[in-house]
């Protein structure tokens, strides 16, 4: 067996601006395949990202020399195996569960929602990107994490800090200057609120981790929120501009999704379509086999989840976006002991409140220019503008 | 090779065939049964896989593992006494005619 064919001819600048014509390539020509601008031997079948993700043994997530850490500045449960990254998942958990976000939080959220949405401004072109999706994912998350009194600008603007220090691989300074500043506001801000959050136990995940019996230690609790603030803003930002491009951009679909209130099919359709996290990386602990292809220990493999989404094996127009699928087994959640932490919330968060909410106030909404709406990224993928009519 | 019946929220039940050490949740999947979700594959992480073990199997089905009860506690539709993670039940020859009830939500 020999290893994996190797690639140099792609380039980060295409997978950045339109990743999905290479990998509908590479789902049939190369489905393993050492990809020299990214670093890592990339998988494009969702079989082989499923398999990867659900063996932490033999692919794992341990990987200290990462940039996340110096961006964290603390060795997070992102890159953790085993009992470690249990305990420290485990703390957070009660506080994202389906019965605390709907029972307990449900109202808050609503509230929210309402209060983002009704100060849109009626009759002319907004940016729903900036004015909606990601004000409104950090105003939530704020109140999930036990933080409200951070601004949206603050937790989005740390969010921002924080991915782009983890995503260093050039190990550049400056983005590691901005995390640094970023990690101190938030040291502050943690630490100021520490004391509010025992004495008055809220429920939400620093309450829940700081008050619980036995407290995994303060600095990876500080570590967990920043892994939530990083991980917690873009995504479900990202999940809501898409499906409300999805939707807007197919007016027949969005007509069925109203009368069948399916907002929750028009969420999970939107995820696999684009899939906000679009690759993960894991560390390769000893030498194996994948797709036919010799895989050393020590090499780094990239899950592409993005591109398992739309895998032809088990999609039929893997590249349409089109809600009312029979099956939709998507992967944007990932699987295994990582499996995202906040889907509960993103679930019931953006497909059963925003969403409905969003097209009950504005029926009549519809893209400004289908053409002006500017995709970008690789590692996180989403619109990065919406301009939408609002009346 | 050992039978599960699946007894979906509106009555509706549907018996498969699957091979011993399989989990009640990957039996369902591999099967294409309605209902049972298993999205983060068996890691115990997402509580979308949950299931009401028949009162007859109530014992021969086993106890909850280490942490199935925290992570029941994420389960959408309510948790009884005979809730499980399906992922957390190996079949066995001893478990041939097993029944599971599923819940009215996963998600």
């Amino acid at each position: 067996m020999a290893l994996a064919p190797r690639d140099e001819t792609i380039t980060l600048a295409q997978l950045t601006a339109d990743p999905y014509p290479i990998y509908r390539r590479l789902r049939s020509e190369s489905p393993v395949l050492r990809v020299a601008a990214v670093g890592r031997t990339l998988l494009t079948k969702a079989s082989l990202t499923k398999a990867v993700k659900d063996d932490p043994e033999l692919f794992s997530s341990n990987d200290p020399a990462t940039p996340m850490r110096p961006a964290f500045r603390a060795h997070t449960l992102m890159r953790k195996d085993g009992a470690e990254h249990m305990a420290e998942r485990t703390a957070i958990a009660p506080a994202l569960t389906p019965k605390r976000i709907q029972a307990d939080w449900g109202p808050l959220y609503e509230k929210l929602a309402e209060e983002y949405i009704s100060r849109l401004p009626r009759g002319g072109t907004v940016d729903l990107f900036k004015a909606l999706c990601g004000p409104l994912a950090a105003r939530i998350l704020a109140h999930i994490l036990g933080i409200p009194e951070a601004t949206d600008d603050e937790m989005q603007r740390w969010s921002q800090a924080l991915i782009d220090g983890a995503g260093n691989f050039g190990w550049a300074p400056e983005p590691f200057a901005a995390s640094d500043r970023a990690n101190d506001e938030m040291d502050a801000l943690l630490e100021r609120l520490r004391p509010l959050r025992i004495a008055e136990p809220d429920g939400s995940a620093y309450s829940v981790m700081l008050t619980a019996e036995n407290p995994v230690p303060p600095s990876q609790i500080a570590a967990t929120i920043k892994i939530a603030i990083g991980g917690g803003i873009n995504e479900p930002r990202d999940a809501l501009a898409t499906a409300l491009f999805g939707l807007l951009d197919n007016p027949g679909q969005l007509a069925e999704v109203k009368a069948q209130d399916a907002w929750g099919k028009a969420f999970e359709e939107a995820i696999r379509w684009v899939a906000p996290i679009q690759v993960s990386s894991r560390l390769v602990t000893r030498d194996t086999e994948l797709g036919g292809c010799e895989i050393p220990a020590g090499d780094t493999v990239m899950t592409v989840q993005a591109s398992a989404c739309r895998d032809e094996e088990l999609y039929e127009n893997g590249e349409e976006f089109f809600v009312f699928r029979k099956k939709n087994p998507h992967q944007a959640f990932g699987n295994g002991p990582h499996h995202c932490a906040g889907a509960h919330v993103a679930r019931r968060t953006v497909g059963k409140i925003i969403l409905p909410m969003l097209f009950d106030r504005f029926p009549d909404m519809r893209l400004a220019t289908r053409e002006d709406v500017q995709w970008r990224g690789f590692g996180f993928r989403g619109p990065v503008n919406l301009p939408v009519a609002l009346n | 090779m050992v039978k599960v019946t699946y007894v979906a929220h509106d009555g509706a039940r549907v018996t498969v065939e699957a091979e011993p050490g399989e989990s009640v949740m990957q039996a369902a999947l591999s099967n294409d049964v309605e209902g049972i979700i298993g999205e983060c594959g068996g890691a115990m992480m997402c509580a979308t896989c949950h299931c009401y073990v028949d009162e007859a199997w109530e014992v021969g089905a086993g106890a909850r593992a280490e942490g199935e009860e925290d992570m029941l506690e994420g389960a959408a539709s309510e948790v009884t006494g005979r809730s499980r993670l399906s992922c957390q039940i190996k079949l066995a020859p001893e478990l041939d005619g097993l029944v599971v009830h599923l819940p009215e939500e996963q998600l």
